[in-house]
């Protein structure tokens, strides 16, 4: 994956190749989709460091930021990250798959699985969250 | 046969030319596909299965006891910064980052990836040991 969307000549390109909408197929964008979730995720987890790390402070400063996380706002962020963690799981695993020459020709069709699957486990999230 | 005016981008043909795995993405491949099971895990008894989705101070501290939820979670924090410090350093490698400072860039994300399991490592010992 390292270095797998620059060629050769492009080390001056404002736009790196993998940004670049021009001439894009759907599994290039997949691609984009997987590195932006993956920037978007390592965020996350310095945020979740940083929420977790609440816990030192003793029980009552948890238990109200519990209280805290569990209002609509917090709730639709949540959501979001279990689409952004399937999405990045599944077509990184699509990825991985056709990268080690598995199912190359596939690929589309790997995708569509993908794409369902992350349906699927948001809607179990959307259901198990908001019930 | 055609002559091809544009170069073919779709990702099944750039990985075809991939010469030989590297180090870098095997290691991304492995550290992915633990993530998918150690993450499915970890969603599903720390947030999925809990009444309201988040532990009170007193459950996290008597979660986290048990001998195989510390290991999963010191596996899952391993496996997570390793996947989204090197998945950084994809990223600006495909931004044109490249000798010196590519290596001081490298460096930084190292120690920064180190600093992240330690601190991780030592909050989970706190909560564990002394919660």
């Amino acid at each position: 994956m390292i270095g797998a969307g620059l060629r050769r000549g492009d080390k001056r390109r404002l736009v790196p190749r993998w940004l670049d909408p021009h001439g894009r197929h759907l599994g290039s964008w997949a691609f984009v989709a997987n590195r932006l979730t993956g920037l978007g995720l390592v965020v996350y987890l310095y945020l979740h460091l940083v929420i977790l790390s609440t816990l030192l402070r003793g029980p009552e400063a948890w238990d109200g930021m519990v209280e805290l996380f569990r209002r609509p706002v917090f709730l639709a962020f949540d959501l979001l990250l279990v689409a952004g963690l399937a999405f990045h799981g599944f077509n990184g695993l699509r990825v991985a798959l056709v990268g080690s020459g598995l199912l190359v020709d596939r690929h589309k069709a790997l995708l569509v699985a993908a794409g369902t699957l992350v349906g699927l486990v948001t809607l179990v999230a959307a259901v198990r969250i908001v019930g | 046969m055609a002559t091809r005016t544009e170069e073919d981008f779709t990702e099944a043909t750039r990985w075809r030319r991939r010469p030989r795995p590297t180090f870098a993405w095997v290691a991304q491949v492995v550290s992915g596909v633990l993530l998918l099971v150690l993450l499915t895990a970890h969603m599903v008894a720390q947030h999925f299965v809990v009444e309201g989705g988040l532990r009170t101070y007193a459950d996290v501290v008597a979660w986290i006891r048990n001998p195989v939820v510390f290991a999963v979670e010191a596996l899952l924090l391993v496996c997570v910064t390793w996947h989204g410090i090197a998945g950084v350093h994809a990223v600006l490698l495909d931004l044109g980052l490249r000798g010196r400072a590519e290596r001081i860039v490298a460096r930084v994300l190292l120690d920064l990836a180190v600093a992240t399991i330690l601190y991780g490592l030592w909050l989970l010992y706190m909560l564990a040991f002394r919660g």
